[in-house]
Formats: structure tokens, C-alpha cells, sequence
């Protein structure tokens, strides 16, 4: 198994893809956080509540979780990673190599899961340093107290967890193009509606945007798992995909 | 190692791909597996390759099917279509699946070597030629060292160079280093000039089975036979006296069918005609190759498709 994850490792090193991805994931992560310090306090115009002031416990969970909305990016990654065996036809020297497809959807769990870590850092890395500057600039730099790090670990597992989710759904999908799109059609269109939706809140708290929700807040709410039950199950959504994808699709013909 | 193929039988939707196939590959000789496009060959090497599940028999290597194997890449070593991730680089692609079969990375080195790619290693695969692909595909099937090759349709693509090579770098991997090469074509004449034995099929069946000089002693060589005469209508006519299918064509020419040269050029020599030209169009191989197969062309060319209907732009959608 060691040497099947060295070899995912390898493919992943050796496109240029994985710089696009992780610059872009940075440059979310930095620019959501410096968009939010420079809205922060600002007076609304309308009935709605403004963003909370800079130096408040709320500002700084709302900035260090940002970082959790670069996830989309490790999720496409992921997807890339499975889908390209089937889009560039690499599937045939792939299972040559390794005729037992399961351990290669495995081995893609676990490569994608480790190489998602590094990645994480620095985006957190990132987030980190444009608050401590900014907010520094506007009075009140953040300290990296206990549950300013709690903050960053919570969205650093997401970021993870999702590059692990988009390895299962393109294990599933196989399809590049219509798991990018399938999955972000999901994150985008379908699970916003549901969530506004009333009386469809006691689902949408099993669902993967509800669970992304009860890991990254930390504030009281009622709806929401418990944010070690939100991390378990946004790994099950990850694991599930990839088993269903090895049973029903991987399998199959590759001619 | 022996391979054994037995009863494969695969359909895909409606279309039956292959029946009941059977034939073994031996250590030592490069078998070629012939057959017109569409006989059946891709879906029948890859189902011996664990890539396509049949519906019915098996293939084994030794005894053990392939997806069983516990060193599949120091086993069998496969050229199927040329797949690889275009932004990569060859050297990286092999460096991918030496890790995977956990070789030294220094073993794509060799075989890039091995293959006469070394120049091309560290360039983009997508900006190779077909021929450069085919030995990229080449080198990754040489990677664990196998005593088994599989190759489908090496050939294509390549240059007449890069043809002769292959064919004495396959003669070579069988003769002197005793591994079993089996070999995919749908090209006789290159069948004819690389393997000791070949295996014909055609629409998913198995036609004929057997060394080359056993075929081609079962049709005796006799095929059409292009002789070339000052005094062409005379030859045509001894020729035909012979029983022997003689037509005149232009500029001297007859065209002999069912004849060796040697034959051909005995009569005229007995007959006294002064001939300027003679040669065999086709071997007696290639006509019983035409005719074990004919018909069975499963893209079988006839009139042109129609041409669709044009639509009125406000229903195309």
C-alpha cells in the first residue's frame, strides 16, 4: 500500500495541476480573510447585522474559519485525481499494474488525504498572516489563543476531509467534467436551497454543507451537529463515495 | 510461462465481440494474434489482461489469472493503446509505476534506454509522435522485466525504421530470451515477417491456428502471381492451357491467380517466352487469409452512409 500511495504521490507532483489548485485555494483563503477585516464593524445599511468589529471573539472566528471555504478547490483536486485515470485513459496502465482496483481507490484515499495536510497548513498558514496584518493594521491583531486554534484545526479538517470526498466522487462519477460540475451544482445551487428551506432543517444538518457547518462554528446552534460528529460525518460522505464508486463503477470494463 | 486462453466469450450490449475463444501462447515464440479490425482482438487481450471481465471462460498465465498475479508488472508487461497523461513527462509516467510495482525509479531510466527514448525522456508525452508513444508504451510494458509480453497493434504509428526495429527487438525478447510474446496485428504481411506462429480470428471466433509454415504449406503457397512478357497473349495462353486462371491486362501484363512464381516462371521457361517481370502479388497466406476472414469484417464497407437529414434550426435543439 505504501508504495501504491508514493505512486498516487508522483502522479499528483508531476502536472502542474495541483500549483493551480493550492495557489488558488491560498488566494481564496487570503482574500475572503481580508475582505472580512476590512468589512469588519462596518455599519450595515439595512435591518441586517454587519460584520462583527475587528478585536471581537465573533470577528475572529469568522476570519479563521474562512479558510474552510477554500475546501471547494481540495475537493475539485481530489476529483481530478480519480477522474484523470479515466480521462487521459491512464486507467489501463494503472490497473495493470494493480489489478485489485480497490486498493487503488484506497491508495488514492489515503495519498489525497496526506498530501491534503501540507496543503491545509499553508492555507491556513495564509488566512493567518493577512488577519494578523490587517487586523494588526486596523488595532487589534488576533492572539493565537486556544480557541483561535481550535478555530484554524476545525477548518484545516474540512480542507482536508474534502480533498478525501472529491477522491470518492470521482471514484463514483468517473466522469471529469460532470463531477466538477455535479459537485459543485451540489455545494452551490442544491444544498442552499435546501438549507433555506424551513421545514427541511432537520435534514440539513446530515448533509455535507450542514456537517462543514457544525465543525467550523463554534457558536450555539441548535440545528447543528456536534462538530466531532460533523467531522465524522463528512468522512463517511468521503468513505461512502469511495466505496460505492469502487463497487459499482471502477469495476467495470476498462476498454 | 504458457498462456492459456479458454471459451472467452464477451458481448457489449448486443454486439457479440467474441465467442468461445481458445488458443495457448507458448514461452520462446512471438505468436501473432491476426485478425481484421473489429474481430475481436482488443476486447479478447484485454480481457486476458483482467481489463474487461468476460462472461464466459478464462486466461490464465502459468495456471493463474492475471488479476491473481502477485508481481503483475514483473509478469506480464502490456502495450494496449497509448495512454498517458499528456502534461507528464515519459521519464515521469514510468517513474509513476516503477513506484507502484515498488522498482527502483532508476529502472524507467533503462528502459527509456532500452527503447531508444532516453533523448525524449524529460519532455511532455503529449508532445510525442505516434511512433514515440508506442516505444513509451513499449518501455512500460518492459518495466518489471516480464517474461510475458501482450502487445496490440505495436506497429501502428510506427516508421519503416522503427518497424524493422520492433520486429527484431520482438524476435529477440523470444528467441534468445526465451519469453512468450504474443502480438496483435491486423496486417498479415507483418505477421509473416515476425511470428513463428499465429493465431487468426475473425468475428470474435477462432479461425485457424498454427505455425506459419504449417499455414502456408495448407495453401501451397499459391496465390496471385503478377508476370510481365513481350508476348503476353502466348504466356496467357500456355498459362491457361496449364489450368491456371490467366488474365491479360495491359502493357504485357497477366495476372495469375492460384500459382507460385516458380511455377509460373516454369511454364514460360518450357514454353520458351522471354519474360521481363515476375513476382507474387499476394502469398498463398494472404489469399487464405482473405478468405478465412472474409466477410467477417464487422465494419464491412459498403455504400456510404446516408447523409442525415438537414433540420430546420428552430427543432435543433
Amino acid at each position: 500500500m505504501t508504495a501504491l500511495v508514493r505512486a498516487e504521490w508522483t502522479k499528483l507532483l508531476t502536472t502542474r495541476v495541483w500549483i493551480g489548485l493550492v495557489a488558488g485555494a491560498c488566494v481564496l483563503a487570503g482574500g475572503f480573510a481580508a475582505l472580512f477585516t476590512g468589512l469588519a464593524g462596518a455599519e450595515p445599511d439595512g435591518g441586517q447585522p454587519g460584520l462583527p468589529a475587528v478585536g471581537t471573539p465573533q470577528y475572529e472566528e469568522v476570519v479563521f474559519s474562512v479558510a474552510a471555504n477554500a475546501s471547494v478547490l481540495l475537493l475539485i483536486l481530489g476529483i481530478i485525481g480519480m477522474t484523470q485515470e479515466y480521462r487521459h485513459r491512464t486507467a489501463t496502465p494503472t490497473f495493470l499494474a494493480t489489478p485489485r482496483r480497490g486498493r487503488v481507490v484506497a491508495a488514492k484515499l489515503v495519498a489525497y488525504a496526506l498530501a491534503a495536510v501540507p496543503v491545509a497548513l499553508l492555507v491556513l498558514a495564509v488566512d493567518v498572516v493577512v488577519v494578523l496584518v490587517y487586523a494588526g493594521a486596523r488595532g487589534a491583531a488576533p492572539s493565537l489563543d486556544a480557541d483561535n486554534l481550535q478555530t484554524l484545526g476545525a477548518a484545516g479538517l474540512v480542507l482536508v476531509v474534502f480533498a478525501v470526498i472529491g477522491v470518492g466522487v470521482g471514484a463514483l462519477l468517473r466522469n471529469q467534467v460532470g463531477a466538477i460540475v455535479g459537485a459543485l451544482v451540489y455545494l452551490y445551487v442544491v444544498e442552499p436551497i435546501v438549507s433555506s428551506i424551513g421545514a427541511l432543517q432537520p435534514a440539513y444538518k446530515w448533509l455535507p454543507g450542514g456537517a462543514v457547518q457544525a465543525v467550523t462554528s463554534d457558536f450555539q446552534a441548535p440545528d447543528l451537529l456536534e462538530p466531532w460528529q460533523g467531522a465524522l460525518l463528512l468522512l463517511g460522505y468521503g468513505l461512502l463515495t469511495a466505496l460505492l464508486g469502487t463497487l459499482l463503477a471502477v469495476r467495470r470494463d476498462v476498454v | 510461462m504458457r498462456v492459456e486462453v479458454s471459451g472467452l466469450t464477451k458481448s457489449f450490449g448486443t454486439v457479440q465481440a467474441v465467442t468461445d475463444l481458445g488458443f495457448t501462447v507458448e514461452p520462446g515464440s512471438v505468436t501473432g494474434f491476426l485478425g481484421p479490425n473489429g474481430a475481436g482482438k482488443t476486447t479478447t487481450l484485454r480481457m486476458v489482461l483482467g481489463l474487461i471481465t468476460p462472461d464466459a471462460g478464462s486466461a490464465t498465465f502459468d495456471g493463474v489469472p492475471y488479476a491473481a498475479l502477485p508481481d503483475p508488472v514483473g509478469t506480464v508487461g502490456a502495450v494496449l493503446e497509448t495512454a498517458f497523461h499528456p502534461a507528464r513527462s515519459g521519464r515521469d509516467h514510468l517513474r509513476v509505476y516503477c513506484r507502484a510495482a515498488g522498482l527502483p525509479v532508476s529502472r524507467a531510466d533503462e528502459v527509456l534506454t532500452a527503447v531508444g527514448l532516453a533523448a525524449a525522456g524529460r519532455r511532455r508525452a503529449g508532445g510525442y509522435s505516434l511512433g514515440m508513444r508506442q516505444r513509451l508504451a513499449l518501455a512500460t510494458a518492459l518495466l518489471g522485466d516480464p517474461p510475458v509480453l501482450v502487445l496490440d497493434e505495436p506497429a501502428n504509428g510506427l516508421d519503416p525504421e522503427g518497424i524493422l526495429w520492433l520486429r527484431g527487438f520482438l524476435r529477440h525478447l523470444a528467441h534468445e530470451e526465451g519469453r512468450t510474446v504474443l502480438v496483435s496485428s491486423h496486417l498479415l504481411s507483418e505477421m509473416e515477417q515476425t511470428a513463428d506462429r499465429v493465431v487468426i480470428v475473425g468475428a470474435g471466433r477462432l479461425v485457424r491456428q498454427g505455425s506459419i509454415t504449417e499455414l502456408r504449406s495448407g495453401a501451397q503457397g499459391a496465390g496471385v502471381v503478377l508476370a510481365r512478357s513481350p508476348d503476353a497473349d502466348r504466356l496467357a495462353a500456355v498459362l491457361a492451357d496449364a489450368g491456371l486462371g490467366a488474365d491479360r491486362g495491359g502493357d504485357g501484363l497477366v495476372t495469375v491467380t492460384g500459382a507460385t512464381p516458380a511455377e509460373v516462371g516454369a511454364r514460360a521457361f518450357s514454353a520458351g517466352i522471354e519474360l521481363h517481370e515476375l513476382r507474387a502479388e499476394t502469398t498463398g497466406l494472404e489469399d487464405l487469409y482473405f478468405r478465412l476472414t472474409a466477410g467477417q469484417e464487422q465494419f464491412a464497407a459498403t455504400s456510404p452512409a446516408p447523409t442525415p437529414t438537414p433540420t430546420p434550426e428552430g427543432a435543433a435543439r
